[in-house]
């Protein structure tokens, strides 16, 4: 690449903002969103956009290819691209430009796409648009030809029976290889991809970019990444800018600034993942013998007067957790991870095979408050938005027997401070709260009953990367302080294989590998974990 | 940091909600002439006077006098309260019953759920006033008995949105969560689950109010509501088509008071959906 | 299709379940048919006589039958308030006028509420569209019967268009008597309108909202043609939903209109007949109603097939 040459993207010293949507106040407010960023994207680069959310990385996006709210207000700057200042162009010139020069593709596949359009159709839409300005005007014959070579290119078998088909009848990681290919049809010379692999699987997201990194060596398209990724930064991009409250913080050869960092902020985003400390028992606290878990079939096949037939979603499963021991649980979607949570919580009950819980039968453990307590995914659902935190803690205590409210109060306020939270968080409603302490609220209450075993089924996958470490960090301290032994299910190999003992991999519904997490982490034996591994680019 | 309604967070909560503002000056405003209307009015709502038949509006009779003498205003302020009594009480039934429905349905699921759905989408397929009449037919012409059709055709909207609302919380882990601690279904229903629901009812008994407003007015206006002498809304309106040349405003004024309480409960149920 | 036959086959099941139902219900009502007939001083043999003339002896399951049996061929019996005259004479001089004034009213709706609602979205937030939305927020309020009246005083008393309760026959002067039943069909229309045109805002605003909207402007897609090309077919799923709730609204809206402006509709019969207790004449517009309720959700069913693929294979 020649120093002198004008780069293909030049933003300058731009920022934007957002009327205040806070009514509280009264005071006609503006919420700068992005503050005087700069930065350069030149010819067949690939330039990663990292930060956590609300850092203003979708902004830039969006304000590229000036796609911003219309409430969106640029208040100074410029934005070049092949030459031109893309904050003066006119409506019709920006259609002009839009899907022709640049391309976009987003996060969700699903609803990207117009689900009552055909897809080649809506592949077909930037070329039908873009035809005869500047070059000559295509058939209809032409434009399917084309639709079908770019839909062949990203990978899709069957092009033109996809091409008959609707989002729908797609699987994500298809729908996104269909976004893609209506990306690029035009052949842009920049393509911005706002965080397109992180509503996928993770060995389809590994797929993904494989592809975009293919597209990228054959036509040499330059591609704006946006992620809160760092993994998939490291794996795809050249050089990163990273992010934070909508200002660019330090910018750099992705490997330079990722192993070496040097502002404050990118440090605690690179910051290793805590490890594990203790060492397991040897006696057992829970074991599964040859448990086959089965669901009702979902669109149920049986008729109204015939009970439809089960359907096994994990066969034959055996697995020992012992005590003070972190067991983890990985597979991909569908793997069947959550489902081995769901039994031993009780939340599930249909299934064959023995599961004991100290040495009882697990039926009779759950009735009792011994039974293992479960922290959810998603913070925002565990937790009743109509209800104090107060309450919802004093709610567990008082299903557990305690009768005394003083009392009641008395044990929530302790959980709180154990969890590391202010007391003035009882009073406070879920919304009221960040992702972070709401995790730490739902792992106080899942811990008011000291329980032996804790279940936690991907506690730390909806929260930003810092947040995430912090949340990681209490939940080793509490196993070790309580002596607790804990089930960690959960999709993200690199996680795992820090805060883990010993780890079961699910294929499928079924075990295809178990061990100590270094044995199996330097040498799987199985290629479905060698493969989750190389998707989680540990390598 | 216990958060309390006092006057002022009562004043702030307006004045960035002008609509349930506006709503609820508009709605207080009749409910306390309706009120007041039940223990005292200008003049008596029945009695008739030859001497003052079809007076214009004036100082002496405000809303002026129909054609029997009897004043307007009097006979508005005592039919508002029928108006508001039946409207009031019907959305309680339909509210109550609807609610208690769909929260089990909705909880619960399965055959019994279907079954009831599909009866409650074909039920509310037919527009409410047709039904209102199709069940005055059957019980007949009266006050009672349209608080009676009106309250039983409300059943099925509450239970439909409750439904919906209780099925999109059942299955949040927080609802998981209380079923793993052991409470009873009961409790998780109407104490968890419900309580997200509060705006949603609140909105939808504001609709319903409106709606129960309309469809009395309707009956009495086509004489199969509340029967004369009592006053009402609809049946005054229906009185005065008679002599719409001689005292137009005995039209006007019950119909203007009409509008203005449906105009209320209609900016109190979009405030309240602007709530949520 | 099959799923097309199905809903066919239920369609027929409900309006047969309705039927059953509203004649069971009508035959427990003490209001007696006999009575009516006769007169109160009727004689007990008289009484005996005539139940037994009219079959009021069986059980009700056959009179059920024997009912159904005369409705499929178009015969619902006779109408007690009017003596000798069949039920299904009173339908068929009553109907014309009802539909014309349905037809009237719905053609009113959708000419008025389509381009309001479109400009209404494209001048968002203008005073325009704000005015358009208190005005809607006023007709709502406003009860069908008092935009009767107020009709009738200002154009019937004051401006003297039309001869209020002088309703000319259909039959005898089309044409006047559409001009005297564009009054009620204004009346019928104005709120409605003001609803469709609330209901299509929304509903195209919601969708413009959407992501895939989005990546139709990241392809090029200009204002217009997000509008015309991806929004449109999206925003009209609800959008049938709501015409044939608007269709059966018509319908309630006509019963009052009727009454107001004195059209000797089928509303007008439906409010005479259970005043007077005239269970035939009721039982028979009942069914009619239904079908027609029916028969709008089954059309609904089969259109939005046609318009969202989601629904046709593997659909509910």
């Amino acid at each position: 690449m020649s120093e002198m040459k004008e780069p293909l993207l030049r933003v300058n010293q731009l920022s934007v903002s957002f009327p205040d949507d806070d009514p509280y106040d009264g005071i006609e407010e503006r919420d700068s969103v992005l503050s005087s960023i700069s930065f350069e994207l030149h010819d067949g680069e690939i330039l990663g956009v990292v930060g956590e959310s609300g850092s203003g990385k979708s902004m830039t996006a969006l304000a590229v290819i000036r796609l911003l709210k219309k409430t969106a207000r640029v208040d100074g700057g410029e934005i070049l691209f092949d030459g031109r200042s893309l904050l003066t162009l006119s409506e019709e010139e920006l259609c002009d430009l839009r899907g022709l020069g640049i391309s976009m593709i987003f996060q969700e596949p699903m609803t990207s796409l117009n689900p009552v359009l055909r897809i080649g159709t809506q592949v077909a839409e930037a070329l039908k648009l873009h035809q005869g300005k500047g070059n000559e005007a295509l058939s209809d014959e032409q434009i399917h030809r084309e639709v079908v070579r770019v839909l062949t290119e990203v990978g899709l078998p069957d092009p033109e029976g996809v091409c008959l088909m609707y989002p729908h009848e797609l699987s994500g990681g298809m729908r996104q290889r269909v976004m893609i290919a209506a990306a690029l049809i035009t052949s842009p010379k920049l393509l911005i991809a706002d965080e397109p692999t992180t509503a996928l699987d993770v060995l389809t997201q590994a797929q993904i970019l494989d592809l975009l990194l293919k597209i990228h060596e054959k036509t040499g398209v330059a591609i704006l990444f946006i992620s809160h990724d760092l993994h998939v930064i490291r794996r795809l991009c050249h050089r990163v800018l990273v992010m934070y409250h909508g200002e660019i913080v330090e910018e750099g050869e992705t490997e330079k600034i990722l192993d070496h960092p040097d502002h404050e902020y990118t440090k605690t985003l690179v910051a290793r993942i805590p490890r594990v400390e203790t060492n397991p028992g040897s006696d057992p606290v829970l074991s599964m013998d040859k448990v086959t878990i089965y669901y009702p079939p979902r669109n149920g096949s049986g008729s109204f007067f015939k009970k439809p037939a089960l359907e096994a979603y994990v066969y034959n499963a055996s697995l020992t957790l012992y005590e003070n021991e972190i067991l983890g649980i990985v597979g991909g979607s569908g793997s069947g991870k959550s489902t081995i949570g769901k039994v031993l919580s009780g939340l599930h009950g249909i299934y064959d095979g023995g599961i004991e819980l100290f040495g009882q039968p697990l039926k009779e453990v759950l009735a009792t408050n011994q039974r293992p307590q479960m922290v959810f995914q998603d913070p925002y659902s565990a937790l009743n938005p109509a209800r104090t935190i107060g309450w919802s803690l004093s709610e567990t205590l008082r299903s557990h027997g305690v009768k005394s409210a003083s009392e009641r109060r008395r044990m929530a306020l302790e959980m709180l401070s154990e969890v590391g939270l202010e007391k003035e968080i009882y009073e406070r409603y879920p919304r009221e709260l960040s992702g972070g302490q709401r995790q730490r609220v739902c792992i106080g209450q899942a811990l008011l009953y000291d329980p032996k075993i804790l279940i936690a089924d991907e506690p730390v996958s909806a929260l930003d990367v810092t947040v995430s470490s912090q949340v990681l960090e209490l939940l080793l301290r509490l196993q070790k302080e309580r002596n607790m032994s804990m089930i960690f299910i959960s999709h993200d190999m690199n996680i795992v294989r820090s805060i883990c003992h010993r780890v079961v991999v699910l294929e499928k519904g079924r075990i295809v590998e178990e061990g100590p997490c270094g044995e199996v982490f330097d040498n799987p034996s199985h290629p479905y974990t060698r493969q989750l591994i190389d998707a989680a680019m540990l390598g | 940091m216990k958060k309390r309604w006092t006057l002022s967070r009562i004043w702030e909560f307006l004045k960035l909600n002008p609509k349930i503002f506006a709503g609820l000056l508009l709605v207080g405003f009749f409910a306390l002439m309706a009120l007041l209307g039940q223990i005292w009015t200008p003049y008596s709502v029945t009695r008739m006077d030859s001497t003052s038949v079809s007076l214009a509006p004036g100082l002496q009779h405000l809303m002026g006098t129909d054609n029997f003498g009897r004043d307007v205003l009097s006979r508005v302020m005592n039919g508002l309260g029928i108006t508001i009594l039946v409207a009031a009480v019907t959305v309680m039934i339909g509210g109550l019953i609807g609610t208690v429905i769909g929260a089990i349905t909705g909880y619960y699921g399965g055959i019994a759920d279907a079954v009831i759905m599909r009866i409650n989408d074909m039920l509310l397929s037919f527009p409410s006033v047709l039904m209102a009449l199709l069940l005055i037919s059957i019980f007949g012409p009266g006050t009672f008995n349209v608080i009676l059709a009106l309250g039983i055709l409300f059943i099925p909207s509450f239970a439909r949105m409750v439904r919906g609302e209780v099925i999109r919380f059942r299955d949040r882990d927080f609802v998981r969560n209380a079923r793993l601690q052991g409470i009873s279904d009961f409790r998780i229903i109407f104490v968890h689950i419900l309580p997200n629901a509060r705006i949603s009812i609140l909105t939808a008994a504001a609709i319903g109010f409106n709606n129960a407003v309309l469809a009395e007015a309707s009956m009495s206006y086509l004489g199969l509501g509340v029967q004369p002498p009592t006053p009402s809304l609809g049946r005054m309106l229906f009185e005065a088509q008679n002599y719409l040349l001689n005292c137009p405003w005995y039209a006007v004024f019950p119909g203007v008071t009409i509008i203005l309480v449906i105009l209320g409960t209609a900016l109190l149920s979009e405030g309240f959906k602007e709530l949520s | 299709m099959n799923s097309i036959v199905k809903k066919l086959f239920s369609l027929i099941v409900t309006v047969l379940a309705i039927s059953l139902v509203t004649f069971i219900v009508f035959s427990l009502i003490p209001g007696n048919a006999v009575l009516a007939r006769l007169g109160v001083d009727a004689t007990p043999e008289q009484i005996a006589a005539m139940e037994q003339q009219l079959g009021l002896n069986d059980p009700v399951l056959v009179r059920y039958f024997r009912w159904l049996g005369g409705a499929l061929t178009g015969d619902f019996g006779q109408s007690l308030q009017y003596s000798g005259v069949s039920v299904s004479e009173l339908l068929s001089s009553r109907l014309p006028v009802t539909l014309v004034l349905s037809g009237l009213s719905l053609a009113l709706i959708v000419i008025f509420s389509v381009p309001i609602a479109l400009v209404g979205v494209r001048l968002r937030d203008s005073v325009f569209d704000r005015l358009m939305t208190v005005l809607g927020q006023i007709l709502m309020a406003v009860p069908a019967f008092f935009l009767g009246i107020l009709m009738t005083y200002i154009f019937g008393l004051m401006l003297r268009w039309f001869r209020p309760g002088a309703y000319p026959s259909l039959t005898e002067e089309p044409v006047k008597a559409i001009r005297y039943l564009i009054f009620p069909a204004i009346t019928i229309a104005l709120p409605k309108i003001a609803m469709t045109v609330r209901f299509l805002k929304s509903a195209v605003k919601g969708e413009l909202g959407m992501d895939y909207v989005r990546t139709a402007r990241a392809h090029g897609s200009s204002e217009g043609r997000v509008l015309t090309h991806h929004v449109l077919k999206n925003a009209m799923i609800p959008v049938i939903t709501f015409v044939a709730l608007i269709l059966a609204e018509i319908l309630a809206g006509s019963i009052v209109a009727e009454q107001v402006f004195s059209v000797p509709g089928l509303g007008r019969l439906l409010i005479t007949s259970i005043s007077g207790r005239d269970y035939p004449v009721v039982q028979a517009i009942v069914m009619y109603i239904t079908t027609v309720v029916v028969t709008l959700n089954f059309l609904v069913d089969v259109l939005y097939r046609a318009v969202d693929p989601r629904l046709k294979r593997g659909g509910v």
